[in-house]
């Protein structure tokens, strides 16, 4: 089982942990909900060392060609591409972002199956002499998300660090050691990854607790996540991915490269968007009361939908979910009821504006 | 499906298409308008665009639907849907038909 550097840290302080794919990962420090508003209102820490990571040099382009449903050839200098890797019939399998970094090519990705099993998908497309390099157990992998997580990273880095557009890569030093600094992010607040070496691990996450702690930081897990991904409307491939699969049905067209090189699954992809689509996700909410994945959506007497993904939304004091909709009522603003005849509405997502969206950085 | 919830996604159906192609062809967007979930988001992450983008679907949806954006409403470009709902609660507040297509 593969820990993060900081597992024993975060066990000290009572986290609680899950394992899945081979990883272990952090999914709650505290109160669910003031973990969530840390990140509505201030700053979330959270440790994302469980995902995988690869260093590959410049020569290693074609690997992730066929790896990378994206264009990871048109990833300018300083800038990442968020993309995916499907399996040979065209599932979603790994959620990635890849950055284009000087000489090489980090890859970052949450992943469905193990370390092993993509370590197998790689070497089979030329991985080990493209010089691929896991770097998932030398390096940790921290977030800051939220309203605050831009004075963090100021506070650390210099006001510079405004300038850095969303899905970008750039070299910092902290405390003397060069780290890599992304901003990206998946809770619809602001978001920075911090790619740190695992010798200072446990030091890094101390001094982001020390410097984010006037700016209201806390440190939360990746149940949280699983909310703040909903009701911000991003793609969460351990919800809505592991259940639907299907990248045309969650939406996630804008990763995909239809035309480019080929890569792992496209042809399956290309078939089922040739025959048009049948299924979508889209947002829901009961009219009263819980919403649960599995539960059946109808129009008078037809099951028309299913509810995949469900959370309890503290920003809107609702419960809100994704349900896999047929093709011709994949329509927000509308009503239609459960088994037990209570209205469900259909909704436009994201259901908020996030408070970020109405921060100017290039202002401060 | 009964007419009502016909006529409804009918609506919506014919605002999101407009807002679609409309979006394809301003921001030459490698896509076809099935490809285009309408909930993807359309600032950050999902299409990307900055603030000139920003501006460009602005004018589009203005033009298109005879509907005045104000300056300070970027809640409207959360995700097409968003778009749509704007549009179609517009035409409910009384835009005129004409003025709305």
């Amino acid at each position: 089982m593969r820990k993060s550097p900081v597992h024993d840290i975060q066990q000290a302080s009572g986290a609680t942990f899950d394992d899945r794919v081979g990883v272990t990962r952090a999914t709650r420090f505290g109160d669910p909900q003031e973990e969530y508003r840390a990140v509505r209102d201030a700053v979330g820490l959270t440790d994302f060392s469980f995902t995988v990571r690869y260093r590959v040099p410049e020569d290693g382009l074609d690997v992730l060609e066929q790896y990378a449903a994206g264009s990871v050839a048109n990833i300018r200098f300083g800038r990442v591409l968020h993309t995916l890797a499907a399996d040979e019939q065209g599932h979603v399998e790994t959620d990635l972002y890849i950055a284009n970094d000087d000489e090489q090519l980090l890859v970052i990705g949450e992943s469905l199956i193990s370390d092993e099993q993509n370590a197998k998908i790689l070497a089979g497309m030329g991985a080990e002499q493209a010089g691929l390099e896991d770097i998932s157990s030398s390096t940790a992998l921290f977030g800051l998300d939220g309203l605050n997580a831009w004075m963090v990273v100021k506070d650390l880095f210099g006001p510079d660090v405004l300038g850095l557009p969303y899905l970008s890569i750039e070299t910092y030093e902290l405390d003397g050691t060069e780290i890599r600094l992304l901003r990206t992010g998946k809770t619809s607040e602001f978001g920075y990854l911090l790619l740190v070496p695992a010798e200072i691990a446990a030091s890094a996450w101390n001094r982001l607790l020390q410097v984010g702690q006037p700016h209201g930081l806390k440190v939360i897990g990746t149940d949280t996540h699983d909310v703040l991904r909903l009701d911000g409307r991003f793609f969460n491939i351990y919800g809505e991915g592991a259940k639907v699969q299907d990248p045309l049905a969650l939406g996630l067209q804008w990763m995909i490269d239809f035309d480019g090189e080929p890569f792992r699954g496209q042809e399956a992809i290309r078939e089922r968007r040739a025959a048009g689509p049948r299924q979508k996700i889209i947002g829901v909410q009961p009219q009263e009361g819980v919403l649960e994945p599995g539960m059946e959506i109808f129009h008078q007497e037809r099951m028309i939908a299913q509810v995949v993904t469900a959370q309890y939304s503290p920003t809107l004091g609702e419960w809100i979910g994704l349900a896999l909709f047929d093709w011709e009522f994949a329509y927000s603003g509308l009503e239609f009821c459960d088994q037990s005849k209570r209205s469900i509405r259909t909704v436009s997502m994201p259901p908020f504006m996030p408070k970020s969206l109405e921060v100017k950085l290039d202002e401060m | 499906m009964d007419s009502e919830l016909k006529s409804r996604i009918d609506e919506r159906v014919q605002v999101l298409s407009t807002i679609k192609e409309d979006l394809i062809t301003r921001l030459n967007l490698p896509y076809n308008p099935d490809d285009l979930h309408e909930d993807v988001s359309l600032l950050g992450s999902g299409l990307g665009l900055d603030s000139l983008d920003a501006l460009e679907v602005i004018l589009g949806i203005e033009h298109a639907f005879g509907v005045k954006v104000a300056d300070d409403n970027i809640a409207i470009l959360r995700s097409i849907n968003s778009i749509a709902d704007f549009v179609l609660e517009a035409r409910a507040d009384g835009v005129p038909e004409e003025a709305a297509r």
